[in-house]
């Protein structure tokens, strides 16, 4: 599929021909080679890599292109799903990667445009967009997970700021942030959604502990990638509760709801790639005249054509200007991906026979045993895909609720 | 044009569910499918001429309206949402393609008979008893004087019983060739097969010297047929589609009114997860279809895959929907008398026309080099 044929299917507008051309000639004149072929960042880059990586976040925060689905005058450029779709795309063609702000980027920057004062928004946003701020998430408790309204951390007001005690937990990337962005109940006397403030608390203060101490979880493929997270008298501004006291929960919302964009064109792209090694390691095995294992990768190759047609369809009517997608399509699009790929690497798992069941020294894993375990957190994280279906049941389907018991929130 | 549904044709799929609830509600359904034939001359000539439903990917200058496969799969959807009985996936689906495939002559004798109504098309390739995958011709084509004799059984030929252009792949020397037969002839004998699914016809057609014109070129019959089907299966995707979310339709208004334990069923996570999971396999056959849709009228090169994934997706996502269906209403749902029966036939047969899953798996897996 060549973008600019009268044959796309998806109906570019010129200014959307004119920004492909644009992305594409910067990245002509600036993809650095010493990345070229790292399409996907390692969640925790080596030593070597890592330089490497900085100096590109930094040039494509100089160029304007970090937070770029932020509005321009808050440093983004204020692209459509579209436009940040093109960019994917362009950076995957180019071999090189398109680097965020991760969650900062994704997650806290869309909360604090929609929800904070025009203070907050010129002292909190610029931090993001050159790195100085790198935020992770303290969302999850132990007693409050899919039913997050039931947290029990707690924030009190004193004087100009607020006091938080409790855990949370799940924090992924916590290693490498120096902010936290996390839910506590203000009001405990408030109904369990009402008494929640959206807080962005610093890891440290003046180069000193600031009351928050992770403990590193280990996850099930041996990598300490999150963490526990206790928090002891930690303190934030008041100035940095985003939306106003108590009013957290709706803040939270939003943020939930941007943790998907514009990757509907190119999400199928590494499906692809990763499906393609496979077969080359069937082939390897001699195994692709089975027809069962033909039948199998068929079946793999067709659920990834379905999520390319997917999000070609949602892009083509994005590009015509409509939503698109219906009600739940977050859902629908997470539940159908997860589900997939869990699928495919067990599906993968059987398919390379003994040499899958032994690891390389210190639980080394290649990278289907990787996928393989990896994969079963995709179906957890963001809303379990239990809790994806009641979304889609509930507000796509308009089925009745479940029946939810009020709950007792005070510590 | 690209993908995103044009206001036109967002009217069009209106128009026709509009038309097909008025015209063919489940009740009249009801009444053609104890016919042997499953057609219902009126609606096929009404579906013709007001929705100009078999020339929407014909040229204008062969009497159609010059779309394309977008346009026939929004009506074909809706047409599997009512199990609007009739020709359409034997008319739309395989002989207007396949005559759009074939040479001058049949294309301009033929073609505007069928946009206009007047002429059922059929195409007839199999043995009896073949397999789907059979690739030897079910007839003989014998040189008869300036002409051609077709001689041999083939079964089951979707809508057979009232074609009224038949196209027979037939041993030729050249290699296999796609003829026309005029049924109304001697040496045409056609028997309707009574259907596991009773709303789609199906019959068995013996030629013996039956007089028959080429359509295809000499040998190109195999490759006219496998034109025919990959556009076949867009149109039987779409239908799958419709018809999977009547099912989802059903369940959903079932599971909001019918109460147990105090409250709707739909409250209980084990009855609106699987109303949420064919959602979700729905949403993506619906995808999918429709990006197969575009390859018809946009890029050829892509669509033997995207159709062959597009009918194994919507074949999954119908049986799903429907065997769901029937678990959802319970015992009401087992009976003769609610409609969730009728879903449920149609959407196992049609899994299992042209090819069941595994088999078009199996195909995929051909297509793409693996």
């Amino acid at each position: 599929m060549t973008a600019d044929t009268v044959s796309s299917p998806i109906p570019y507008s010129d200014a959307a021909l004119e920004f492909r051309r644009e992305i594409r000639d910067w990245l002509a004149r600036n993809a650095p080679e010493d990345l070229r072929g790292v399409r996907a960042v390692p969640r925790m880059p080596s030593p070597e890599l890592k330089p490497h990586l900085d100096r590109w976040a930094s040039t494509l925060a100089e160029a304007g292109l970090m937070c770029v689905a932020w509005p321009r005058e808050y440093g983004g450029r204020g692209l459509s799903g579209v436009e940040v779709a093109i960019m994917n795309e362009e950076f995957d063609r180019a071999g090189v990667p398109r680097l965020t702000r991760g969650m900062g980027e994704s997650l806290v920057g869309p909360a604090i445009i929609t929800h904070a004062t025009e203070e907050q928004k010129q002292r909190l946003l610029p931090p993001i967009i050159s790195g100085e701020h790198d935020y992770c998430q303290g969302f999850s408790e132990p007693g409050a997970g899919s039913d997050l309204a039931g947290l029990r951390t707690r924030g009190v007001v004193d004087g100009t700021e607020l006091v938080i005690n409790g855990q949370k937990v799940w924090t992924s990337g916590y290693y490498k942030a120096n902010m936290l962005f996390c839910l506590v109940r203000t009001d405990p006397e408030a109904p369990p959604h009402k008494g929640i403030s959206y807080v962005l608390l610093p890891i440290e203060r003046d180069g000193r502990s600031n009351g928050v101490e992770f403990r590193p979880i280990t996850r099930i493929n041996g990598a300490a990638l999150f963490a526990e997270t206790f928090l002891t008298d930690a303190r934030a501004p008041l100035d940095n509760v985003i939306g106003g006291l108590n009013q957290g929960w709706r803040v939270a919302m939003t943020t939930l709801g941007s943790e998907r964009g514009g990757s509907a064109t190119t999400q199928h792209v590494a499906f692809e790639r990763q499906f393609w090694r496979l077969v080359e390691k069937v082939r390897e095995r001699g195994l692709l005249g089975d027809v069962r294992v033909r039948e199998q990768l068929a079946w793999a190759y067709s659920r990834i054509q379905v999520i390319r047609a997917n999000g070609l369809g949602l892009t083509a009517e994005l590009a015509a200007g409509r939503s698109g997608g219906g009600l739940a399509n977050g859902s629908t699009s997470k539940i159908r991906w997860s589900e997939f790929q869990r699928a495919m690497t067990e599906m993968a798992m059987d398919l390379l026979g003994p040499d899958a069941l032994v690891t390389g020294p210190d639980y080394q894993l290649d990278e289907w045993q990787e996928e393989f375990l990896v994969t079963r957190s995709h179906t957890i994280w963001g809303g379990t895909a239990e809790v994806q279906r009641n979304i889609v049941a509930e507000r796509a389907l308009g089925l009745p609720k479940e029946p939810r018991p009020a709950k007792g929130v005070t510590s | 044009m690209s993908l995103e549904i044009t206001a036109e044709q967002e009217a069009l799929r209106e128009t026709s569910r509009r038309f097909l609830s008025e015209a063919t509600p489940l009740s009249r359904v009801r009444e053609v499918m104890a016919t042997d034939t499953v057609f219902d001359t009126e609606l096929w000539t009404r579906m013709a001429t007001e929705l100009g439903a078999l020339g929407l990917a014909v040229p204008e200058e062969l009497g159609g309206a010059g779309l394309g496969y977008p346009e026939v799969s929004y009506l074909a959807e809706e047409a599997g949402r009512a199990l609007a009985p009739g020709a359409l996936l034997a008319t739309a689906g395989l002989a207007v393609p396949a005559l759009m495939a074939g040479n001058e002559r049949a294309r301009a004798r033929l073609l505007p008979r069928i946009v206009d109504g007047a002429a059922v098309g059929a195409v007839a390739w199999l043995d009896p008893g073949a397999d789907w995958s059979s690739t030897s011709p079910p007839t003989r084509a014998a040189r008869d004087g300036h002409g051609w004799t077709l001689t041999g059984d083939t079964s089951p030929v979707l809508d057979g019983a009232v074609a009224d252009v038949l196209l027979v792949l037939a041993e030729h020397p050249q290699g296999p060739t796609v003829f026309s037969v005029e049924p109304d002839q001697a040496g045409v004998t056609r028997t309707p097969l009574p259907g596991l699914d009773q709303t789609r016809g199906l019959a068995r057609v013996e030629l013996d010297g039956a007089a028959a014109e080429p359509v295809s070129a000499p040998g190109a019959g195999r490759a006219m047929v496998t034109t025919a089907l990959d556009h076949a299966n867009v149109v039987l995707a779409s239908e799958m589609v419709g018809g999977a979310q009547a099912c989802l339709d059903m369940s959903v208004e079932y599971a909001k009114e019918r109460e147990q334990f105090g409250r709707p069923i739909g409250a209980f996570q084990a009855v609106k997860h699987k109303c949420a999971e064919v959602l979700v396999e729905v949403e993506g056959a619906r995808s999918m279809t429709r990006y197969a849709a575009w390859c018809a009228s946009h890029n050829t090169a892509e669509l033997p895959t995207a159709s062959a994934i597009a009918k194994a997706t919507a074949a999954e996502a119908y049986f799903r929907a429907a065997a769901e269906n029937v678990q959802i209403h319970g015992g009401i749902g087992f009976t003769w008398e609610h409609d969730a029966h009728l879903y449920f036939k149609r959407a196992k047969t049609s899994q299992m026309l042209f090819g069941d899953t595994g088999a078009y798996r199996r195909h995929v897996a051909d297509l793409i080099g693996i």
